[in-house]
C-alpha cells in the first residue's frame, strides 16, 4: 500500500494537491457515508424519507381524490363514512349510488381518507425539514459563536437558552397559533425559536473542547485567524454533531405538528395526519371503531418519526462510539 | 519459594483486522518476597500479561494457551467465583490510570470502609480502624477519609489506591505504571512509600512500567517484554550493568542519566512487528543493529544465558563483543547522531566566545526581517549568531495574571475572584541558536511562558521582545510576520494536528495562511520538511491521516509543521514526554540538529531535567510562576544553588540500581498561586527555610558563569535564623 | 453542605428568577403586542363607546403600556392572575387552581411509574448489549417514542373504553351532573377517580418511559467502560455489586436530574394526553383558554406552567450539585 501511495504521488504537484485541498469536505462527506453504512437502521430512515419525499411531491397525482372536497354520490349527497372496499358490503355502495374505490374509506363528510393521507404526507416532510433545518442551523451558529468567543457573548447567548428552556414548548406554540393565523409555519417558527437550546448547549461545550486541542492552538500559532480557525478547524468537526441533531429535530417537528393540528390550531385548508386524526377524533370514530381512519395516519406519523431517530441513532454511534452496539 | 508462575501463556484479541497474539507464550516466575519490574514499550503485552492474571480481560481478549498457577492453584481452571475471591485477597492489582480508579461520587474513606467489610469481612468499627492505620500507612493525613476523590492531589489519590489495594493484605500485589503521570517529587515519594512497604509487609510485588529507572529504584529483579514476549530476565544490577539482549542494549542507551549524562542518546529505529502477522524470526530483527540473516529466520527462545540469567538472542554467546559494539551511538541512530556526536556544545553563557558564526544582522525590525509573506524563498539560515548580537528575544519582568470567578456570571453564581497569578516578574533573553530548558512542577508556570512566547497568551506585565519588536504592540501584518518566525511544538501528538485532515493539508495549511499562491512551490516545501524530520520518502506520508501514523512519526510530523515557515523560534512543550523511551532520544536528536542547522533559537519546557540537560544549553527552574534558578545546564545539574532545584534533581530516579537517590527533603503539593509572596515563593516548602525568607523578597544571585539562584541563603540574610521545617506551612 | 454547594444554589436560585422575569415580559409583550385586540371577540358591534371603555377600564387595558407592565408585574408577585373572560365571576386562579392537582397526579404517577420501568430496562438493556433482547427492546422504546401520544391514547381508547368497555373514556369522575368530591383527598381515595386515571396514565407513562431507558442505557455502556469500575472489578467485588452498586449508582444522576426536569416539561407538554381523555387539567384549559380567547386566563396558564418548569429546572440543578459531589466544587473554583 505504501507502495502504491508514492508511485501515485510520485508526480506530485498540481494533480493530486487538488483532491487534498477538499479534504475537509471529503472528510464530511465520508462521515455521513459511514453512518448509513455502518448502521442499516439510519439506512432504513434514509429509505422511509425519500419514499415519503417522492409521495409527497407527486401526492396530486397519486391520490385519486382531491383530499378536501366531499365526494357525493349520484344523488348529489355526500358519501358519508363509506367503509374501505375491502371492507364494505359488497353491492352496498351501488344501492347508495356510488362506486366504492375508497382504499381507506370517506370521512364523515364524505372526504376520501387515502387521499388525505397523501397529501398529509406534503405538511410532515414540509414542517419536519424545514424546522429541523431552521433548528440546526440556530443551533450551531449559536453553539460556534458562544464557544468560540466565550465571555460575554457566551453568557448571554446562554442565558438565552435557559430562557428557552423555561418556556413551556407547547403551550408556547398553542398560545402564537392563537395570535397568528393558522399555517403549519407556526409550528417551524416556534421550533426555530425555542428548541435551538438543546443543540445550541451541546455543540458549545464540543466546542470548547475542540478550541483546547493543540491542532487549534497550532493553526493560531500558524496566523490562522478567527475566522479561518472557526471555519476550516472547528465548524468541520461540530457539523456530524448538526446533523445529529437535526435528524432528531425532524422527528420532533413532525410529532409536534401532529400534536398541534390535532388539538385544533392548524390550517383547516391544509391536511395534515394530525389534522385527519383530530377530523377522526372530533367525529367520534373511535366509538365506531373506525381503525381505517385512525391507524394509518399515526402509522405515518410514527413511521417518519423512527426514520429521524434511526437516522440520528446512527450518527450518534459514529460520534460516540461508546454507545455503539457491539 | 515460587508464588506466581506463568507457563507458555497465550493472549489473543479479536479485532476487525483479525487476530492479534498480544501475549504470545510468556513464562515467568515470581518468588516470595521478589520484587520483580516488568519493563516494555506500549503495546508490547505487559498489560494484557496483567488482565490475564487476574482474568479481567476484555470481551474480545481470551487466553489461547498456557497455564497461570498462582500458590499451587490453576488459575485458569478455578471457577469464576473463587477467582473472585482471590482477587485483592491474595493478588492486588493498582490498575493503569488509578488517578481515575476512585468512585468520584464516593468519599474515599467509605470507599476503603466497604472493601474491608465487603471483602475483607471486617465490622463497621474495625473497618473504620483499619482505614485510619491504612491511610496513615501510606502517609495520608487521616482527615482526608471524608474527602471525595476530586479533593485529592493525583499523589493522594496514588496514595489511596494503594492503601485499598493493601488492605486485604494480599501476598501479591501488581502495579501497572504506578508512578505514570506523576510530577517528579511526586512519583519520589510514591515511590518511597512502595519501597518502604516491601520492606515492612514482605510484599512481592510486580511492577508494570515503561520506565528503567523506576524499575532500578524499586524491583531486585528484571523481565524485559518486547512484542508479546520475554527477551531478557535478570536480578536488577547485572541486568542494568551489562543487558544480555540487544532491546535492552538499546533502551539503555536510550535513557538518560542524570548521574551519567550521555553525549548522545539513542533512539531505537523503527517500530515494534504487526502482531496479527508476527515474523517467523525474532521479532526484534527488524530494529536490532545486530541482526544476521538467521535472526529472520529463527525464533530464539528464552535461554539460560548466565547465572540467574535469561534471554532469547540468537546472539547470545557474542554478547560481551556485542555489548561493546552497542556503546557507540551511531550504531543505532545513523543520521542524526553522526552529526551530533564530537560536536562541542556552542557556549552563550558569558562573553566567551562560542562557535557562532555571524549572520547578517536583519533582526532590526519584524516586517524587515527578510521574508515578506510574498516571498516564499526565504533565505536559508545559518547557525547562531554571535553573542554580539542583540538576542532574539528578551523578556524582561514579564508576568500573566488570570483573573477567575469575576465578572456578571460569576457574581450571579457568588463565585469569589480570584487572581492566579501563573507568571510572575521573569527574565531571561535567547540568541540565535541557543536553547533554553524551563522546568519545574506542574502548576509552577512554565507552560504559560511557552503561550506567553509565541503570544497565545498575552502578558500582564512586562515587556517581551521578539528580533527588537515589542510583543505588546504589533499590528496585525506584523503579527502575521511574527507568526511565520516563531512556532510552537505540542505535548501530545495525537492532538496537534487536525484528525480531519490529511498530512498534506495539515502541513501546507501555514503556507497558505502566509500567502504562498503557487500549490507547486507549496507541495515542494512541504516534501523538502518532510524530508528533513527524517520522514522519508515524504510522498508517502502526504496523504495520511493522523491516526495512520505511530506516536514518533507524528511528533515528526508535527516537528515539521512546526519548521515548514523556516521559523527562527520554536517553543517545545513536552515535546517527547507521549511518546515511548524507544522513540524519545530520535525526536529530540532531530531536532537539536535540525535547530543547528537552521540556526534556531530552541526553549525546551519539560518536567524532566535529565532531558533538558541533553537538549539545552542553558536550564531556568520555575516554581509558582518565578524563576529561582537558571544557568548553562551542566551547571544547574551539577551545582544546584536553589533549594527548590537540589530537591527536583534529588527527585529524579536513576536508572541504575547501584545508585541511591539521596533523600528528598521536601513533600510534594504545590500551592495554588493565588496570593502574591512578600518573601520566597518557596519557603512554605524549603527545608532550609529561614526568617527572612518569609519576609524579605530573596536577591538574585550570579556567578561569573552567569549561573543565578534566587535565594537568601547566598544574600546578606544569610544568617537569618533558621525555622522550623514546615513552620511556614499553612496549618 | 459546604460553602461552595451554597454559594452554587445561592446563584441557580437568582438565575432562575432571572429567566422567569424575561419569560413573563416576553409573555406580557406577546399578548399585549399582538396585532388583535385581545378583547376583539368579545367587543361586537353592539357595544356602545362607553361600554367598550369600560370593558378596557376593567381588565387595565385603558392605561398607558409601562405602568400596565408594572402592575402586571405587581399582580404577578401577589399571585393575581386577573379574572376570566369566559367563566363569568371566575378569577383565574380558582379555575387554574382546581385544574393544578388534577395535572399534578396525572404527571406524576405517569413519571414515576415511567421512571421505575425505564431505569431498570435500562440496566438490563446495557447488559444485554449486543444481544437480540436488546434489540426488539429499543426498537419498542423508540416506537413508543415515535407514536404520537394522542394517538396512542385513541387506540387505547378504542380498545379499552368502547370495543370492550372495561375504562372511562374520559373526565375524572363519571359525568354525572354535579359529581364532586368535596376535598382533593376524598377524590384521591376514590376508586372512581383511579380507574379514571388509569387509561391516561398508561398513555403517558408509555411514552415517557423512552427517556430513561434510553439514558439509563447509554450512562451505564459509558460508565461500565470507567476506571472505577474496572477498580471494582479487579477489588473482586461480585459481578451484581459492580453492576448495581457502583456502575448503576452512577449511572443514575443524570436519569435523576432528567426525572425533575420531567416533572416541569410534562406538565406543559401534557396538554395532548388532557385533551385526548378530557383530563379536567392545566394543559386542557389553556387549549379552551385559547380557543375561547380568554387571554388573561390562557396567560395565567402559561404563566403557571412556565413557573413550574423554571423552578423544577431550578431543583434539577441543585439535585444534581447534591448528588455528584463535583458538580458544586467546580462552579466555585474553576482552576486547574
Amino acid at each position: 500500500m505504501q507502495q502504491e501511495a508514492s508511485v501515485r504521488n510520485s508526480a506530485a504537484g498540481g494533480a493530486t494537491a487538488q483532491f487534498r485541498q477538499g479534504s475537509a469536505i471529503r472528510q464530511l462527506w465520508e462521515t455521513n457515508l459511514e453512518v448509513f453504512q455502518r448502521d442499516k437502521m439510519a439506512l432504513f430512515g434514509l429509505f422511509v424519507f425519500a419514499i415519503f419525499a417522492i409521495v409527497a411531491i407527486f401526492a396530486p397525482l397519486i391520490a385519486p381524490n382531491d383530499p378536501l372536497t366531499p365526494l357525493k354520490n349520484n344523488d348529489g349527497d355526500w358519501i358519508k363514512d363509506a367503509l374501505p372496499y375491502w371492507l364494505a358490503e359488497p353491492g352496498e355502495d351501488e344501492a347508495e349510488g356510488y362506486s366504492n374505490t375508497f382504499l381507506l374509506g370517506t370521512t364523515n363528510i364524505g372526504r376520501d381518507i387515502y387521499s388525505q393521507l397523501i397529501h398529509g404526507s406534503r405538511s410532515a416532510l414540509l414542517v419536519g425539514f424545514s424546522a429541523a433545518a431552521a433548528v440546526a442551523v440556530i443551533g450551531t451558529v449559536v453553539g460556534l459563536l458562544a464557544g468560540y468567543y466565550g465571555g460575554w457573548v457566551d453568557a448571554i447567548l446562554m442565558r438565552a437558552a435557559d430562557v428557552a428552556f423555561g418556556v413551556p414548548f407547547i403551550p408556547f406554540i398553542i398560545v402564537i397559533s392563537a395570535f397568528m393565523d393558522p399555517s403549519i409555519w407556526n409550528v417551524v417558527v416556534a421550533m426555530a425559536v425555542l428548541l435551538w437550546r438543546d443543540t445550541g448547549r451541546v455543540i458549545r461545550s464540543q466546542v470548547l473542547v475542540i478550541k483546547e486541542q493543540a491542532f487549534v492552538s497550532a493553526a493560531r500559532v500558524s496566523g490562522a485567524s478567527d475566522l479561518r480557525i472557526i471555519f476550516v478547524y472547528i465548524a468541520p468537526s461540530i457539523l456530524p454533531l448538526s446533523f445529529l441533531y437535526g435528524s432528531f429535530a425532524i422527528a420532533w417537528a413532525i410529532l409536534t405538528e401532529a400534536s398541534v393540528s390535532f388539538l385544533g390550531f392548524s390550517d383547516p385548508e391544509t391536511i395534515s395526519w394530525g389534522f385527519m386524526l383530530q377530523d377522526a377524533f372530533n367525529s367520534l370514530a373511535l366509538s365506531r371503531e373506525a381503525f381505517y381512519w385512525i391507524v394509518p395516519p399515526g402509522l405515518c406519523i410514527m413511521l417518519t418519526v423512527m426514520a429521524g431517530f434511526f437516522i440520528g441513532r446512527g450518527y450518534e454511534e459514529v460520534l460516540f462510539p461508546r454507545l455503539r452496539r457491539m | 519459594m515460587t508464588i506466581l508462575s506463568i507457563r507458555d501463556l497465550k493472549v489473543e484479541y479479536a479485532t476487525q483486522d483479525g487476530a492479534v497474539e498480544a501475549v504470545d507464550g510468556v513464562s515467568l516466575d515470581v518468588a516470595e518476597g521478589q520484587h520483580l519490574g516488568l519493563i516494555g514499550e506500549s503495546g508490547c503485552g505487559k498489560t494484557t500479561l496483567l488482565k490475564a492474571i487476574v482474568q479481567v480481560l476484555p470481551r474480545n481478549g481470551r487466553v489461547t494457551g498456557g497455564k497461570i498457577m498462582f500458590k499451587g492453584m490453576d488459575l485458569m481452571q478455578l471457577p469464576a467465583a473463587e477467582m473472585r475471591q482471590l482477587r485483592w485477597r491474595e493478588i492486588a492489582t493498582i490498575p493503569q490510570a488509578s488517578m481515575d480508579s476512585l468512585n468520584p461520587v464516593q468519599r474515599v474513606g467509605g470507599q476503603l470502609i466497604k472493601l474491608l467489610r465487603v471483602r475483607g469481612g471486617y465490622d463497621k468499627r474495625a473497618a473504620r480502624r483499619r482505614a485510619v492505620d491504612l491511610f496513615d500507612m501510606v502517609g495520608l493525613d487521616t482527615e482526608r477519609l471524608m474527602h471525595y476523590p476530586h479533593e485529592f492531589s493525583g499523589g493522594m489519590k496514588q496514595r489511596a489506591v494503594i492503601a485499598m489495594a493493601l488492605a486485604l493484605e494480599p501476598s501479591l500485589l501488581i502495579a501497572d505504571e504506578p508512578v505514570t503521570a506523576l510530577d517528579v517529587i511526586v512519583q519520589h515519594q510514591i515511590l518511597e512509600v512502595l519501597r518502604e512497604l516491601e520492606q515492612e509487609l514482605n510484599l512481592t510485588v510486580m511492577l508494570i512500567t515503561h520506565d528503567i529507572s523506576v524499575v532500578a529504584q524499586v524491583c531486585d529483579s528484571v523481565a524485559v517484554m518486547y512484542a508479546g514476549r520475554i527477551v531478557e530476565q535478570a536480578a536488577a544490577e547485572p541486568f542494568f550493568a551489562s543487558p544480555a539482549h540487544p532491546y535492552s542494549l538499546g533502551l539503555q542507551q536510550a535513557f538518560p542519566n542524570l548521574a551519567r549524562p550521555r553525549d548522545v542518546l539513542v533512539s531505537i529505529e523503527g517500530y515494534p512487528p504487526d502482531l496479527r502477522e508476527p515474523p517467523a524470526g525474532c521479532r526484534f530483527a527488524e530494529r536490532c543493529p545486530f541482526v544476521q540473516e538467521a535472526c529472520k529466520e529463527h525464533d530464539p527462545r528464552l535461554e539460560i544465558v548466565g547465572d540467574n540469567r535469561l534471554a532469547a538472542c540468537l546472539r547470545s554467546n557474542e554478547m560481551d563483543a556485542l555489548r561493546a559494539r552497542a556503546e557507540d551511538p551511531t550504531l543505532w541512530q545513523h543520521v542524526e547522531v553522526a552529526q551530533l556526536v564530537g560536536q562541542p556544545r556552542p557556549d552563550f553563557t558569558d562573553d566567551g566566545r562560542g562557535e557562532p558564526t555571524a549572520r547578517p544582522s536583519d533582526v532590526s525590525h519584524l516586517a524587515m526581517a527578510g521574508q515578506s509573506p510574498a516571498d516564499p524563498h526565504k533565505s536559508e539560515t545559518t547557525p547562531a549568531d554571535g553573542v554580539d548580537a542583540p538576542p532574539l528575544l528578551e523578556m524582561r519582568d514579564v508576568s500573566k495574571r488570570f483573573k477567575i470567578g469575576g465578572g456578571l456570571a460569576g457574581l450571579l453564581r457568588g463565585d469569589k475572584e480570584q487572581t492566579v497569578y501563573a507568571v510572575n516578574n521573569i527574565s531571561f533573553t535567547l540568541r540565535r541558536g541557543e536553547s533554553l530548558g524551563l522546568a519545574g512542577e506542574s502548576g509552577c508556570g512554565k507552560s504559560t511562558t511557552g503561550k506567553l512566547l509565541v503570544k497565545l497568551l498575552d502578558a500582564s506585565d512586562g515587556e517581551i521582545t521578539f528580533a527588537g519588536a515589542d510583543l505588546s504592540s504589533v499590528d496585525d501584518k506584523d503579527l502575521l510576520a511574527f507568526r511565520s518566525r516563531v512556532q510552537l511544538m505540542f505535548q501530545n501528538p495525537f492532538e496537534a494536528l487536525n484528525p480531519r485532515f490529511t498530512l498534506y493539508r495539515s502541513l501546507t495549511e501555514p503556507l497558505i495562511i502566509h500567502g504562498w499562491k503557487d500549490e507547486n512551490e507549496r507541495t515542494r516545501r512541504v516534501v523538502e520538511t518532510l524530508d528533513r524530520v527524517n520522514l522519508r520518502p515524504a510522498e508517502v506520508f502526504l496523504d495520511k491521516y493522523p491516526h495512520q501514523l505511530s506516536g514518533g512519526q507524528l511528533q515528526r510530523v508535527v516537528l515539521a509543521r512546526a519548521l515548514v515557515l523556516h521559523p527562527d523560534f520554536l517553543v517545545a512543550d513536552e515535546p517527547v514526554s507521549m511518546l515511548d523511551v524507544s522513540v524519545r532520544a530520535g525526536i529530540l536528536n532531530t531536532t537539536r540538529r535540525l535547530a543547528r542547522e537552521l540556526g534556531l533559537a530552541t526553549v525546551y519546557i519539560s518536567h524532566d531535567l535529565s532531558l533538558l540537560q541533553y537538549t539545552c544549553d542553558r536550564i531556568a527552574i520555575m516554581y509558582l510562576g518565578e524563576i529561582v534558578e537558571i544557568g548553562p545546564s551542566n551547571e544547574v545539574i551539577n551545582n544546584p544553588q536553589h533549594p527548590y532545584t537540589q530537591a527536583l534533581i534529588a527527585a529524579v530516579p536513576v536508572p541504575d540500581p547501584t545508585v541511591e537517590n539521596p533523600p528528598l527533603r521536601i513533600r510534594e503539593g504545590v500551592p495554588r498561586p493565588t496570593e502574591q509572596f512578600i518573601g520566597c515563593p518557596f519557603a512554605q516548602r524549603c527545608p532550609e527555610v529561614m526568617e527572612a525568607c518569609l519576609s524579605v523578597r530573596p536577591p538574585v544571585i550570579a556567578d561569573e558563569r552567569a549561573h543565578q539562584a534566587q535565594c537568601h541563603l547566598y544574600g546578606e540574610h544569610r544568617d537569618s535564623p533558621k525555622l522550623e521545617r514546615d513552620a511556614a506551612a499553612p496549618r | 453542605m459546604n460553602r461552595g454547594v451554597a454559594y452554587y444554589i445561592l446563584g441557580r436560585f437568582l438565575q432562575s428568577v432571572m429567566v422567569l422575569w424575561i419569560i413573563v415580559t416576553l409573555l406580557f409583550l406577546l399578548f399585549r403586542l399582538a396585532p388583535s385586540n385581545p378583547l376583539a371577540s368579545y367587543i361586537d358591534t353592539t357595544f356602545t363607546k362607553q361600554q367598550e371603555a369600560a370593558l378596557l377600564a376593567r381588565f387595565g387595558l385603558d392605561k398607558p403600556l409601562g405602568e400596565q407592565y408594572i402592575i402586571y408585574l405587581v399582580n404577578l408577585l401577589k399571585l393575581d392572575l386577573g379574572d376570566t373572560f369566559s367563566y363569568s365571576g371566575k378569577t383565574v386562579l380558582d379555575i387554574l387552581g382546581a385544574d393544578l392537582p388534577n395535572t399534578i397526579y396525572l404527571t406524576l404517577t405517569s413519571l414515576l411509574l415511567a421512571y421505575a420501568v425505564g431505569v431498570l430496562g435500562g440496566v438490563v438493556m446495557a447488559a444485554l448489549r449486543g444481544s437480540w433482547i436488546e434489540r426488539v427492546g429499543t426498537t419498542f422504546t423508540l416506537m413508543t417514542r415515535a407514536a404520537p401520544q394522542f394517538w396512542v391514547g385513541m387506540l387505547l381508547l378504542t380498545f379499552f373504553a368502547f370495543q370492550w368497555k372495561l375504562l372511562p373514556s374520559s373526565g375524572i369522575g363519571p359525568p354525572m351532573v354535579r359529581y364532586r368530591w368535596e376535598t382533593e383527598w376524598d377524590k384521591l381515595m376514590s376508586p372512581v377517580f383511579w380507574r379514571h386515571m388509569i387509561l391516561p396514565t398508561f398513555t403517558l407513562a408509555l411514552y415517557l418511559h423512552g427517556l430513561p431507558l434510553l439514558l439509563m442505557r447509554s450512562n451505564m455502556l459509558e460508565v461500565l467502560d470507567q476506571d472505577y469500575v474496572t477498580m471494582s472489578r479487579l477489588a473482586g467485588y461480585s459481578e451484581w455489586r459492580v453492576m448495581i452498586q457502583t456502575a448503576a449508582r452512577n449511572a443514575m444522576l443524570p436519569v435523576l436530574t432528567a426525572l425533575t426536569l420531567g416533572i416541569g416539561y410534562s406538565i406543559g407538554g401534557n396538554v395532548v394526553i388532557e385533551h385526548v381523555f378530557s383530563w379536567p387539567g392545566l394543559g386542557r384549559t389553556l387549549v379552551r383558554a385559547v380557543q375561547q380567547a380568554d387571554y388573561p386566563l390562557a396567560q395565567g396558564a402559561f404563566f403557571l406552567i412556565a413557573l413550574i418548569i423554571v423552578f423544577m429546572n431550578f431543583i434539577a440543578d441543585i439535585l444534581y450539585s447534591l448528588l455528584d459531589p463535583r458538580v458544586g466544587a467546580s462552579a466555585q473554583a474553576q482552576v486547574s
